[in-house]
This record gives structure tokens, sequence and C-alpha cells, in this order.
């Protein structure tokens, strides 16, 4: 069976030579007043020219306030979406394969490879579907065993993601399960095909404080012993932190910061990943932080000007930053990228 | 922290013994459960716990705003000595955003989409009799929005021309239309993003000390509970199960719920600690664990625990808890 296969990963010590997973200039424009009689005038720039890898095993958190494009980059990677240009490459079953390209015969294969996990467990779930039918559709889909090895697979699976006694939840539907319940229904449907990368889309934010740990924690467990690989989609940065290896910062469809994510938390070079850090309540009513520099919300990047996207919230806004186009990542410290022109000034 | 008062006299809300049941079909939920606290004049109370722990419960309970199925069983809520309870509905209707006032969480819900923001609030001040002309009441809500924040040009404008961020402010200056002594803000943030819920919730907070008005602030989550509050109550499935200053709540959490609550917390200061988990989850509150109700998650709990529910009881310095086996931590945040 093809599980087995997977424990194979975690015998590999030393990192492997190409990424999983590699975006270069990846670009989603979505059309605006179009209509039958004319071509759409003006588009908004959700994903805007983005590049960055991920490494095996190393987990990737994509942090963002909400219209910053983090939900469409998953979306483009796990193929729910078509990009408008670029490119994504990843490793599948051992060769780079061109994600852009798959046609309807490949996109099976993909699916068994790439596997998405959503926000809401309420709404990802078909109310009328025993959460057999459920965990096993993957498999149904992928042909994979008769029908006794499927229950074998889901009980297995619902076992593993703490859905013990599996015959006690089989058979019931997702109204008789709690949110926390439903979610871990949702993360077992996703890896029951045994896939090498997952994006998850903010699995934890609906639900409560004492019910996230314990999902934060399966997450974790089932990346470290089935060999997954997640990009973590969150707007709170507390659990991206436990959440990843490396962090990127998205703002209006571009990525303004990446690195390894206990190093951007420690030393942000960008000044919006400094406003969004200094934004975040502390649990400790005797610290008295910094507040935040800057004012207003993020706009729609909507044919935005060639300039920094971030300019007009910057305290840091120069010439520089208005007669040039947005800043290219450049590289301060190791594996510490920042897209800003005065963020040398501050490395 | 400023030191806080503990003159009986300064007390303008109290709560004794609440308790409050939605009657079902499948029978009677028992929501909110022999809740008591007090809230000074100018002080801000944080109210935190989980979804369905009946935070939200206590404050429609408070302004009596409740659905035909809600039932006040017990208990007394009385404000600047008026028992809230007793009160027919014409004149709780006056105390209502005079005296007491609230802000709600969804600020989509609480605008009504077809009117101007700006005449919805005059509505509100002309309800009251707050205002005698036109013109007083446009004043009145220009004041308001210079108050809160927002451009006094938006007042002719629609909801949907409102970010995220203008809505709630609106919403605050209606709360604050009347010039309530207690106001109670149900997660006025949690909607928002990060940086705009950091302007909201610094401007709340100066809002309140400079008017000199009580707040009890409902949230989930702890953090900001931390920033707003002078004292902090716990909800546990309809019950208060922790209440005292929030310094020291934070430091010496005494129920074991709140020490679980603080230690699964994820923050992005100090060092990376071990995060732990609560077992299990939630009880359904339409058969509540008998005794304790945090029973059945709690790693203390005895034989005892299951049979009677502990009091509130305080163990010095106006540090309350309702537990059995209270805790012996400091924490290091």
């Amino acid at each position: 069976m093809k599980r087995e296969g997977y424990t194979g990963n975690l015998v590999t010590t030393e990192p492997p030579q190409e990424p999983l997973v590699r975006v270069e200039n990846l670009t989603k424009l979505f059309p605006l007043n179009k209509s039958l009689f004319s071509e759409a005038r003006s588009f908004v720039h959700a994903v805007d020219g983005i590049s960055f890898t991920i490494q095996e095993g190393q987990n990737l958190a994509l942090v963002g306030e909400s219209g910053s494009g983090k939900t469409t980059t998953g979306k483009l990677l796990v193929r729910l979406l078509n990009p408008t240009s670029g490119k994504i490459e990843m490793i599948l079953n051992g060769t780079q394969t061109d994600i852009a390209s798959l046609r309807r015969g490949e996109m099976k294969k993909f699916r068994q490879n790439v596997q998405m996990i959503f926000q809401d467990p309420y709404e990802s779930l078909n109310p009328r579907r025993t959460i057999f039918d459920t965990v096993a559709e993957p498999l149904t889909v992928q042909g994979i065993g008769n029908i006794a090895e499927r229950e074998l697979q889901v009980a297995k699976i619902l076992t593993t993601v703490g859905l013990a006694p599996a015959e006690t939840f089989m058979f019931r539907f997702p109204h008789e399960l709690s949110g926390g319940q439903r979610q871990r229904v949702a993360i077992a449907r996703a890896l029951v095909v045994a896939p090498t990368f997952v994006v998850a889309d903010e699995p934890t934010s609906m639900l409560d404080v004492s019910i996230r740990t314990g999902i934060m924690y399966l997450m974790q467990k089932l990346s470290d012993v089935l060999g997954v690989t997640y990009l973590y989609i969150t707007h709170d940065l507390a659990v991206a932190r436990y959440m990843s290896t490396r962090l990127a910062v998205m703002y209006r469809g571009k990525i303004v910061e990446i690195g390894e994510t206990e190093e951007v938390l420690a030393h942000p070079l960008h000044p919006y990943t400094r406003a969004l850090l200094s934004a975040v309540p502390v649990p400790d009513p005797t610290i008295k932080r910094s507040r935040a520099n800057i004012k207003g919300s993020i706009a729609k990047p909507i044919d935005p000007e060639p300039r920094c996207r971030f300019i007009d919230r910057c305290p840091l806004a120069a010439e520089v930053c208005r007669s040039n186009d947005h800043p290219e990542l450049v590289e301060l410290a190791p594996g510490h990228q920042v897209a800003c022109y005065r963020a040398g000034e501050m490395a | 922290m400023a030191e806080l008062s503990t003159n009986q006299n300064d007390i303008l809300l109290k709560v004794e013994n609440l308790t409050m049941h939605y009657t079902t079909r499948a029978g009677e939920v028992s929501a909110v459960d022999n809740v008591s606290f007090e809230l000074r004049r100018g002080e801000s109370m944080g109210l935190v716990g989980e979804s369905g722990c009946g935070k939200t419960s206590v404050a429609t309970t408070l302004l009596r705003l409740l659905p035909e199925n809600a039932v006040i069983k017990s208990g007394h809520i009385y404000l600047d000595g008026l028992d809230l309870v007793d009160l027919n509905e014409e004149k709780m209707r006056q105390v209502r955003w005079k005296k007491i006032s609230m802000v709600f969480q969804a600020a989509m819900n609480a605008l009504n989409p077809v009117y101007k923001v700006g005449d919805q609030i005059i509505e509100a001040l002309e309800n009251h009799n707050e205002v005698k002309t036109n013109q007083e009441a446009r004043r009145r809500v220009e004041d308001l929005f210079r108050l809160v924040g927002l451009d006094p040009a938006m007042i002719d404008r629609y909801p949907h021309e409102y970010s995220g961020g203008m809505r709630q402010r609106a919403v605050i200056a209606m709360a604050l239309a009347c010039h309530p002594d207690v106001i109670v803000a149900d997660e006025p943030t949690t909607a928002l993003d990060v940086i705009v819920q950091d302007n909201l919730l610094r401007e709340m907070i100066e809002l309140q000390k400079q008017l000199n008005m009580s707040m009890i602030y409902i949230s989930h989550d702890i953090a900001v509970i931390a920033e707003v509050s002078d004292r902090i109550g716990v909800m546990y499935a309809g019950r208060l199960v922790e209440w005292g200053a929030s310094d020291q709540v934070f430091k010496r959490p005494l129920h074991p719920y709140t020490y679980g609550l603080m230690s699964a917390f994820p923050s992005i200061v100090g060092p990376k600690r071990e995060l732990t988990t609560l077992p299990g989850e939630p009880p359904d509150l339409l058969n509540p664990p008998t005794g304790c109700r945090f029973h059945p998650r709690c790693p203390y709990a005895t034989e005892s625990c299951a049979r009677e529910a502990p009091p509130l009881r305080d163990m010095g310095n106006g540090h309350f808890v309702a537990c059995e086996h209270p805790m012996e931590v400091s924490l290091e945040l």
C-alpha cells in the first residue's frame, strides 16, 4: 500500500537538493467590470509576481491581513485557481512537475500528492454525508483499494487524527460533532491519500483556544509522522510561530519579507512586518508594548501604481520608494529576504 | 498599573447570583448560572471565555436584550442602586443606552444598511429626548464622530461605504450617544485585522478613561483582555470561575481552567514555550456536568468536585475563585 512508502521520508537526514515547491513570478489578476462586449479595463492584482521555495519538511507560514493575497496563493498552489502567469513547480513522485501545465488526466495524480484543509469545518463538510463517506471519497476518486481496504484505511486515519475509537465516528454526520472534531475530520480527509504537500488555510482560526492547541499539535505530529509539508496560511502571527520553520509576510499581493520564523519575529526588517508585530496584543497586563505606528487599512490592489505597495502607510517612505517600482526581495541576513529600499538602513 | 479602588461607595454595577436559562425544545439551557461580580465607576472589566461559555448571555441579560425564550431565573442587577431585573420594559427602555449601552460584535448587523449612519445615531438621540432640534442633533453626532475618530463628512454615508474598522467606530459612537455610565463591548474588534484592532483598542481605552465610563469588555482573546481590563472575570460553562485584578489573575491564576487557557495561548514575545492542551471539549449546557462544571476536564478533580458546585470565594486581595483545589502557581508569560 502507498502509505507505507512515506516512512521512508523520515530516514533522509540531509535536506534534498531540489525544493519540494518552487514558485516563480506567480501572478493572479482578477478582472473588474468585465462584460460581454468589453474587455476588463482594470484588474485586482491579488497575487503579484511572487517567488519562493519550500523545502521538504520545512513548513512555510504565509501571514498577512485580509485581502493580502494569502488565500489566493494557497488556491493557486493546489490549482483551485489557474495562475495568470508565472511558474509553480513541485516534486511529484520524485519528478519535478510544472503544475500550471497539468492536463485533466494528470490532475488526478496531482491531487493525490497535494491537498487542502479549509478554514471553516462547518462549511467544508457535506452535512448529508457520513464521516466515512467524506473521508473515503478521496480514496474512491483515486481508485485506491476495495471497499474493505478503504474502510481499514479510513479507520486508521481517523484514529491517527484522534477520533478514536474510529467505529464510533465513522457513521455519524457532521452535525453530531463539535467544531474541533469536525476539523479533525477535514484533516483526515486531506491526509487519507497520503499527500506530500498540504495547503492549510487558517485551519484553527474558527476554533476556541482550548481546542486550537490540540489541532496545532495534531498537525505538527502528522507532519513528522506522515512526512507532510504544509503551507500554513494564517493571520495570527503567534500561531504561525508555532506552526512553521519559515515565515513569509504578504502585503497587497506581494511577499514583503521571508525568512526563518524565529529570525523574522525577533528581527523584523520590513516596516510593515514591524507594524504587524507591534500590533499583536500581548497576554500580560504588566507589559506595555510600543504601539503600531501605522494607520489606515490595507487597500485593494486594483491596478497598483509601479511603486512600493506599502508606500501610503509607510513611516519610512522616501523619494526612492516613490520613483521606483515595488522593490525586489533582497537577502539582508542569511536566508532572510526583505523587499524594502530602506530596510538596509535598519538592518 | 493604577491602584484599584476598594471603596464600596464606588460600586456602580453589582450583579448578584444572576441565573438565566434559555427554554428550548430539547430542554433548559443553563446559559448563565449564579454569576456575581461588581463594577466600579471608571473601571474596566474583561470577561473572557470560549464560545458558548455564557459571556454574551451575561451582556444581553445586563441590558435585558433577551430573546423570548430566555428567562431570568433569579438574581439581581443593581445599576446605581436600581435593580434592572425588576424593571418593566418601559422603564428598562429609559435605562438602556442612557445608563448602560452596548457595542455589538458584528458591526455590519448592528447598523441598518438602508439608512445613513448619522440618521441612525440621531434616531437614538431623539428616542431618548436627548436633543430638541435637528441642528442640535446634527452637532451632537458630529461631536461623537470626532470623538471616535471618524470624519464628520461620513455622517451622510451609508454603512456599506464604511470599512470594517469605521463601522465598528460608528457602532461605538452610537453606544456613547446618550452618555452611558456603563458600556458593554461584546468582541468589538474580533472581526478586524490586527493593525485596525490595535488602533481601535487604544482609542477605546482612552475614551473610557477620558469619559470616566465603566466598561465591560467581552472577548475570547486573553491577550486583548489583558490590555484593556483593570479586572478580569473568567467564565466557563455559564459560571464565573475566577475574578480579580488583571495582573493577579494573569500572574497567579487560581482556577485550573484559567491556567489552562493561559498556557494554551501562543504569544509572539518571550521564549517559545511549550503550549499545553486542555483535554476534552466544553460541556453541553443542556446537560451540564454535576458539581464543578469543569471537573470532567480538570487534571486536579477529586471525587467531591463532581458532587458540589464550589462557590466563588475570596482568596485575598479581592481575588476570587470557584474551585475546591485552587492552584499555587506563578506564571511567567
